[in-house]
């Protein structure tokens, strides 16, 4: 009998669907398995996960309504810090046309031909003033209150260290960053910290106040205990609608509510028994409702 | 007058030839660099690991899967050398390497959900070495194809330098894969979310995807398309010709040794972001500095093949490595002339363009060589070896990265007397104008010296000219007489039937 001849073109074809759908499994499977948005009871642990690991109340709005339609960054621009920059900017508006603080003509000697330390003092500055307005508020549940006053303190500390009233969204990103992750490694604490390609220290190791009170090897773990549906959304007889970063969201978008319970133990230990979140869903995604879960306070203090 | 040259390969088979290469090209110039970052900041994000001992030992996986790409290099061009199927002796290793490659690649993405950090280490090194092995075993058989795509010196010469053009720009495909899967993802998912998923290293899992699917179906258009038409040599390569090969034919160990010799040329890489920095005035601009160098490469690939139909390819390498060590020394007098000033940068980056170009050669002019030189080791010896003359090249290439990642940093952050930053409020130290003038030297006249270096081994090379068409001539009489006796002795046995 005369041997087949090996046809090139159909295993071509069937290599490439084969390896296509073998792909598409892979990418599935890893993005369901990392992507938290899918899963309300994912979204409920990784809200809280944020705040409790490095008190990052600022980090763990990315996870909420705040930012459904846009970045996180883009509310807080919108809402508080255009306001401060531009004269006569109402939030929601356009900036076209108006003149602001950004301005680079704004912009001094000392602004000019900084190197980075005068940031640095700056940063250090306003880290005093994070720590009293987290004491204050003991949680980042009134972010409006947080954001409205900080930026105050900033643009007047700027103008006092850099002797021009220069100010711009990135002056306050980076300060506010900076000083929401040094808060973290108060709680953290830090290693030895070395150039990586010269070898020169560039920091030393501090203890965190994590380690202090749960040992060296403290290890947190986040359980979601119950899942309730939240009948104050989906029932028609209350009037309770969450809001998103661009005010109430449409009711019909809703497609799921639900109360997450989430218990949070360290070493084993119990810390936190259980906070209640509460989380929405539009088209697939999960998003923490932050008007209806608005107080975290446990979570920041916990420790203490 | 002279006789026009016969073409055996079809037209589109020289343009699916290209086609396969960029699709090679596309995942492994996506895995290296992008599986670094994924091993770094995502894999195993969030699972309190000790980021020093991580970081250590991607550095280690790193050099561990180079110590065995070099064996499998060799070892894959000694296993193709030996093959002979019906397909040839490259192709079924491009063909039937390609699947399990796309899907290791793959793999390397998809990183265990553990909490055991020692797992989690031992999983990185398996996962990235069986990668290069597999990667070795296609992007050699893929490269040494251009030798047996056609015994016609002039017309090999053409697939291989278009080739040659569409591997490079494939090089760069996966920083568009990741820049359109971003702006895809942003679209669906809303910036936030995009934002959350990025933090979680999906959209390179997503790229990667992206990448190997194009790598499969663009080195599967190659293998229905393309056929080897050198035909292979019965006799078998023992583990002692291989070495052989490799080390004792004179011009193909020229044409290696210009790896070695030129290993210094690539440490403008190292500096270009302190050049960006300090003497651009932003890191930023460091995209925008390796850019038009990208495209006068891309440019400079095309270029040779024109250069190559006026001279052979010994005088277009040496005309190359001029022209190169020329263009880097203006760059680097013009620089420290005029001094660097933010609104120079424009022609600065001109200058960049123009020092590109020089790379186009070494990107297609030793692969033109080597097939050459299995044309001559086959005169010589009656073997052809394509796979153990590229592996050998590759070998070679190897060593040379090896030591360009060692010198690089050396000048650098030795040499040039480079101050690091100890004030965590300030990223980048201010220097002094004797390491921003070194800074300029490793930038310029360092590799300008050794693309000199990698010239000088080719004044030894001589398979050009008379000799290279005498061999030529003989091989084509010996392959036709062999096929006359292969017609005649498989006539004779269906008249004994």
């Amino acid at each position: 009998m005369a041997k087949k001849e090996f046809n090139a073109k159909l295993y071509g074809i069937i290599a490439i669907i084969l390896v296509g759908a073998v792909l598409a499994v892979i990418t599935f499977s890893t993005f369901t398995s990392r992507y938290t948005a899918y899963y309300e009871d994912r979204v409920a642990t990784t809200y809280v996960k944020t705040i409790v690991e490095t008190g990052d109340g600022y980090n763990a709005y990315k996870n909420t309504l705040l930012s459904k339609d846009g970045k996180f960054g883009d509310f807080i621009r919108k809402t508080y810090l255009y306001p401060a920059i531009y004269e006569g900017y109402y939030p929601g508006g356009s900036t076209d046309g108006l003149k602001g603080l950004n301005d680079k003509s704004l912009k001094g000697e000392k602004t000019l031909n900084d190197d980075g330390s005068l940031q640095g003092k700056l940063i250090n500055t306003m880290y005093t003033y994070y720590e009293l307005l987290l004491k204050k508020y003991g949680s980042w549940d009134k972010y409006g209150d947080i954001f409205t006053e900080y930026i105050k303190v900033l643009k007047l500390k700027r103008n006092e260290i850099f002797g021009d009233t220069y100010f711009d969204d990135e002056v306050f990103f980076t300060c506010l960053e900076a000083n929401v992750s040094t808060y973290g490694q108060k709680l953290t604490g830090t290693e030895d910290e070395f150039d990586k390609n010269t070898g020169v220290q560039t920091s030393f190791a501090k203890k965190g106040i994590y380690e202090e009170k749960y040992g060296e090897d403290y290890k947190f773990t986040y359980t979601a205990t119950d899942i309730l549906d939240n009948p104050s959304v989906t029932d028609d007889s209350t009037s309770y609608v969450p809001s998103g970063a661009k005010g109430p969201v449409d009711i019909e978008d809703i497609k799921g509510s639900k109360i997450i319970t989430v218990q949070v133990k360290c070493n084993n230990e119990v810390v936190i028994d259980g906070i209640d979140i509460a989380v929405v869903q539009i088209g697939k995604t999960w998003y923490v409702d932050t008007v209806m879960s608005d107080d975290t306070s446990p979570l920041y203090n916990f420790y203490k | 007058m002279d006789e026009p040259k016969k073409k055996y390969m079809k037209k589109s088979e020289i343009f699916t030839f290209g086609i396969g290469l960029f699709g090679v090209a596309l995942l492994t110039g996506w895995m290296p660099d992008y599986t670094q970052t994924y091993f770094a900041d995502f894999a195993f994000k969030g699972k309190g690991f000790d980021a020093g001992v991580i970081s250590l030992n991607i550095s280690t996986v790193f050099l561990v899967a180079g110590i065995i790409g070099a064996v499998i290099e060799l070892v894959t061009g000694f296993l193709i050398d030996n093959t002979r199927t019906k397909l040839g002796k490259a192709k079924p290793w491009i063909g039937f390497g390609a699947i399990p490659m796309a899907i290791v690649a793959m793999l390397v993405f998809a990183a265990p959900n553990t909490s055991n950090q020692t797992f989690a280490i031992v999983w990185m090194y398996f996962i990235y070495s069986l990668y290069t092995a597999v990667g070795c075993a296609v992007e050699r058989p893929a490269e040494c194809f251009g030798a047996l795509c056609s015994p016609e010196p002039s017309e090999r010469s053409t697939a291989i330098s278009i080739a040659s053009f569409m591997k490079s720009v494939g090089q760069s495909g996966g920083m568009v894969v990741v820049m359109v899967v971003g702006l895809i993802m942003k679209a669906v998912m809303g910036q936030q979310q995009f934002k959350n998923a990025e933090a979680q290293g999906l959209d390179l899992v997503i790229s990667t995807a992206v990448c190997a699917f194009g790598f499969i179906l663009f080195v599967m258009i190659f293998f229905i398309n393309n056929k080897e038409r050198v035909p292979y040599t019965r006799e078998k390569v023992s583990l002692k010709d291989a070495v052989k090969v490799v080390f004792t034919f004179k011009n193909l160990l020229m044409v290696s040794l210009t790896k070695l010799t030129g290993f210094g040329r690539g440490v403008y890489g190292t500096v270009s972001l302190y050049i960006a920095i300090y003497l651009l005035g932003s890191k930023d601009l460091k995209l925008a500095l390796l850019l038009p160098m990208g495209i006068g490469t891309a440019v400079g690939t095309l270029l040779v093949n024109f250069v190559l139909k006026k001279f052979s390819t010994k005088q277009t390498y040496i005309l190359f490595c001029i022209y190169g060590a020329s263009s880097l020394a203006i760059l680097y007098f013009v620089a420290t002339g005029i001094g660097f000033r933010s609104e120079l940068i424009v022609p600065f980056l001109i200058l960049n363009f123009f020092c590109g170009l020089q790379h186009g050669n070494t990107n297609v002019t030793p692969n033109i060589m080597i097939a050459d030189c299995v044309d001559e080791i086959e005169y010589k010896t009656g073997k052809r070896q394509e796979g153990l003359a590229y592996a050998g090249f590759g070998l070679f290439a190897k060593v040379a990265s090896a030591f360009t990642k060692a010198l690089g940093p050396w000048l650098l952050y030795t040499w040039s007397g480079y101050m690091a930053s100890t004030n965590a409020n300030v990223a980048y130290a201010a220097q002094s104008d004797s390491t921003l003038n070194k800074f300029l030297m490793i930038y310029t006249i360092i590799p300008a010296i050794f693309v000199i270096l990698q010239g000088v081994p080719i004044l030894f090379y001589d398979m050009v000219g008379e000799k290279k068409e005498m061999i030529t001539k003989a091989l084509m009489e010996r392959r036709a007489r062999a096929q006359e006796q292969n017609s005649g002795s498989q006539a004779d046995e269906q008249g004994e039937v």
